[in-house]
């Protein structure tokens, strides 16, 4: 668990937090690893979960994820790939 | 249950047959004029009454329960003779040659209604009549946009089908099972599109809801409805429905308004719009029962 929380960081954790909250998840958000599956296998998100993720990402941080973007498998692949992505719209 | 304990109960639906055996098909009856091509369906038919015992059984438990009455084999023959019209006319209506049907229209001002408002839809179908009547009568308007979604499974099959009947199609088909499928949904809706389902069948055997239908509780799929509980775009039942001869009513009930927010209790919602559909669906099913295409036990 100490490993966990080591891995996440600061803006990962709050991310983690919206994604837990926004989903009801029951795990702990400073327990997701940051760099396992979100959709499928790794949380056990479907794809309503991920739009639901979408949203409030777009809600929380004003950045926009678009359907067309080939890269979305890439961008919701884990928790520290869509940190990456939000910061560099945000950054951008 | 899963899709693989089904497949002699599906040997009628198209998704099945080899892509060969449909673009044969589909060149041999736009040769042959709908008319003459029907004559073949006759003998077809005959075929799977006496080879496909599936069915068959599947056909007369339905057809007890929406005829209210024992089914004599007649009946049977008709409903799979109407599984079959609407199989052919399918591959007229998608080639556009809608000029040779008389198409009946009720309750279009709500999609018109919609579309002025702006914000697309959610078309909740079933494997009831013709779904591709509504989509050929959709597309002679050219700025209505309609996209179906669809199980990954089928949508593979059905894209592949679409592409060998009209290429154009095939875009159309949104596979479910992908991480961004619903992204791309919502993104269709924003845009003003109109997303098509079939929300009578399920496959996993997962998140279901047991409903009175036409006697009996029968499972039905929680999914479409909490999508749509998400999306808040309205939900409209829509129905092709076969009268026979060249005549199709193409029938659009509003299920539920768009909502400003998400409901409060979302599974309060979903039990009363699933209620709605059923309700609807068992209706139609009374009104023009051989246009009912689940060929399997659907109460199990």
């Amino acid at each position: 668990m100490d490993a966990f929380n080591q891995q996440q960081t600061p803006q990962e954790t709050e991310l983690a937090r919206l994604i837990a909250v926004t989903l009801n998840l029951e795990v702990v958000a400073a327990e997701i690893d940051p760099l396992a599956p979100l959709y499928g296998e790794g949380l056990g998100l479907d794809s309503i979960d991920m739009l639901e993720i979408a949203l409030a990402v777009s809600q929380q941080y004003g950045v926009k994820l678009r359907a067309d973007d080939k890269n979305n498998r890439e961008i919701f692949s884990s928790l520290r790939a869509l940190n990456g992505f939000i910061q560099a719209e945000l950054a951008g | 249950m899963t899709e693989k304990a089904l497949p002699h109960e599906w040997t009628l639906s198209p998704e099945r047959g080899s892509l060969t055996l449909i673009k044969f098909g589909v060149r041999t009856a736009l040769r042959l004029g709908r008319s003459r091509a029907r004559l073949f369906l006759y003998p077809i038919c005959f075929y799977f009454l006496l080879s496909s015992a599936g069915a068959r059984r599947a056909s007369r438990a339905y057809l007890a329960r929406a005829l209210g009455r024992r089914p004599l084999v007649s009946d049977i023959f008709r409903h799979f003779l109407t599984f079959a019209s609407c199989l052919l006319d399918r591959v007229f209506l998608l080639n556009e040659r809608t000029d040779d049907y008389d198409i009946r229209a009720e309750g279009e001002e709500i999609l018109q209604g919609i579309e002025a408002a702006g914000g697309g839809c959610l078309l909740f179908g079933a494997h009831f009549g013709s779904f591709e009547v509504a989509r050929a009568t959709g597309r002679r308007r050219a700025e209505l946009q309609i996209s179906l979604l669809m199980y990954e499974e089928n949508a593979k099959k059905v894209r592949d089908a679409l592409a060998a009947v009209n290429p154009r199609l095939a875009a159309e088909v949104i596979g479910l099972g992908q991480l961004d499928s619903m992204i791309i949904v919502a993104e269709r809706l924003r845009r003003g599109h109109f997303i098509g389902l079939l929300a009578d069948r399920h496959f996993e055997g997962k998140n279901l809801a047991r409903h009175e239908f036409l006697g009996a509780p029968a499972a039905f799929p929680r999914g479409p409805f909490q999508l749509a509980a998400m999306l808040r775009r309205p939900v409209v039942m829509m129905f092709g429905v076969y009268r026979g001869g060249n005549h199709y009513d193409l029938v659009f009930e509003t299920l539920a308004p768009a909502l400003e927010t998400r409901p409060a209790d979302v599974e309060a919602w979903v039990d009363e719009v699933m209620r709605r559909y059923v309700e609807r669906l068992e209706h139609y099913c009374r009104e023009a029962p051989f246009n009912w295409f689940n060929f399997y036990d659907f109460w199990r």
